[in-house]
């Protein structure tokens, strides 16, 4: 159970690994820090060159696994559900600055940008879609990432029942409720605006697509 | 509410804040307590129409686009499937190649750069930028709208284009007895015209400005026309 210390080695350790965690107790790790040789790479993981599986995160490790802790921001990956900010519309897309990835707020200053292309604002007639009636400068959209795409944008989709615009303020500067899935109502003059609506649901960052 | 001059920032007092409409110039502000005031966002004059419909009228000569409007706009390129155009708003206008009477992939108007155009705007909403078309979408005939050829353009300020478009106005019927004239009038500023002489197409040009500068009526025009070498 002892905690080896760090040195350039002993006749135990001759290669001086540093400290090594056991494998039965919850510990703290570090990045870089050896872990038990049982530890498979993978989240939280990774294997250096000479073959040492050690920690990539802070961490707790525990029973050859490390467990990441929740509520830790990472950049978007394929299948994410991202919530983000339109920023610029074009007839051919709509781009947004992505902030909430899969319900973990992105620190500021850090937040990714992403494409909704016209054909990925809905399921349904997609060579029909007229950008103006789906979203607006200013709106909170939440989409689904389909490709990390390119150096400068990831791949955005809205064509689900329960992705689309979230939050919207009307021409007036009210914010609106949904009012149908393609528009939102404003209460406060009566007017209502095309927009692509998400199906309203209690918790956003629980997001499960419902088909 | 007779005909009152109001100034941007101009808090109004409707007579009933029921069932009130707001044309164009006037915003409804509520602060945080509930209270509403009627604010009018441009210089001009407020007029009522109908009922219970307020508009301030106002003149300018900065275009913003609205759905709807017959505008003449200049082709400044070609790209693709569709048309640049300038129209004299903050961001070029978008028209489609194939928005014309009986375009078709295979037979489309070849415009070049610098063509003059007179269309309708289909689209303009602040996060895009205009869309225009040369025929009406429903019934798909062009309705005067399509190239100019020939003729000159001059630019008007916003006002004087929207009272010319009321076929009641002196001036386009006044000029039209004197020289036969084809004119196109777009509501962003500009005029197209086309008469048979270089010398009655200054003469026209010379008219417009003066209607539109010194504001002559039928008379002072008529007798500005006489001084004219036409």
């Amino acid at each position: 159970m002892a905690n080896r210390r760090r040195g350039n080695g002993d006749e135990e350790n001759p290669n001086g690994e540093g400290i090594q965690v056991c494998s039965s107790q919850m510990s703290l790790v570090l990045p870089g820090q050896p872990l038990s040789a049982s530890t498979k790479a993978g989240d939280g993981v990774y294997m250096d060159a000479n073959g040492v599986s050690r920690a990539s995160l802070i961490a707790t490790f525990k029973n050859d696994s490390v467990q990441v802790p929740k509520g830790r921001a990472s950049a978007p990956s394929e299948n994410a559900i991202v919530i983000g900010t339109v920023v610029r519309l074009n007839s051919q897309q709509a781009t947004i600055s992505i902030t909430i990835v899969n319900g973990v707020p992105l620190p500021q200053g850090d937040e990714y940008v992403g494409i909704i292309r016209s054909q990925d604002v809905r399921a349904t007639e997609k060579d029909k879609v007229k950008i103006g009636d789906c979203f607006r400068g200013g709106d909170i959209v939440a989409g689904q990432v389909i490709s990390l795409g390119d150096s400068r944008s990831y791949y955005v989709s809205t064509a689900h029942n329960d992705l689309g615009v979230l939050y919207a303020t009307s021409s007036s500067g009210y914010p609106m409720e949904p009012y149908s899935w393609e528009s939102m109502y404003c209460p406060q003059d009566q007017s209502i605006e095309p927009r692509k609506c998400a199906r309203p649901t209690v918790d956003y960052s629980q997001l499960q697509l419902r088909p | 509410m007779a005909t009152t001059n109001v100034f941007p920032g101009h808090i109004l007092t409707p007579p009933t804040l029921s069932n009130l409409k707001l044309g164009p110039g006037l915003y409804q502000q509520r602060d945080r307590d509930g209270q509403t005031s009627i604010i009018a966002t441009r210089a001009g004059t407020l007029h009522k129409s109908g009922k219970n419909k307020y508009y301030v009228e106002s003149n300018g000569r900065r275009y913003v686009p609205a759905a709807q409007e017959p505008v003449v706009g200049v082709v400044t390129a070609r790209s693709g499937e569709s048309y640049r155009v300038d129209i004299g708003s903050a961001h070029p206008a978008t028209l489609d190649a194939l928005a014309f009477e009986g375009a078709s992939k295979r037979n489309r108007p070849q415009l070049k750069v610098g063509s003059l155009v007179y269309a309708r705007v289909s689209l303009a909403n602040k996060d895009l930028e205009p869309e225009l078309e040369c025929f009406d979408a429903q019934t798909r005939k062009a309705d005067g709208f399509g190239e100019l050829k020939g003729g000159l353009v001059i630019s008007c300020s916003l006002g004087l284009a929207r009272k010319l478009l009321d076929p009641a106005h002196f001036l386009l019927p006044l000029l039209g007895t004197k020289f036969a004239l084809d004119a196109a009038i777009g509501v962003n500023g500009r005029i197209w015209f086309k008469t048979a002489t270089p010398k009655q197409t200054i003469a026209i040009s010379r008219c417009i400005q003066a209607v539109d500068e010194d504001q002559l009526d039928a008379q002072a025009l008529n007798v500005f026309l006489n001084t004219l070498d036409i």
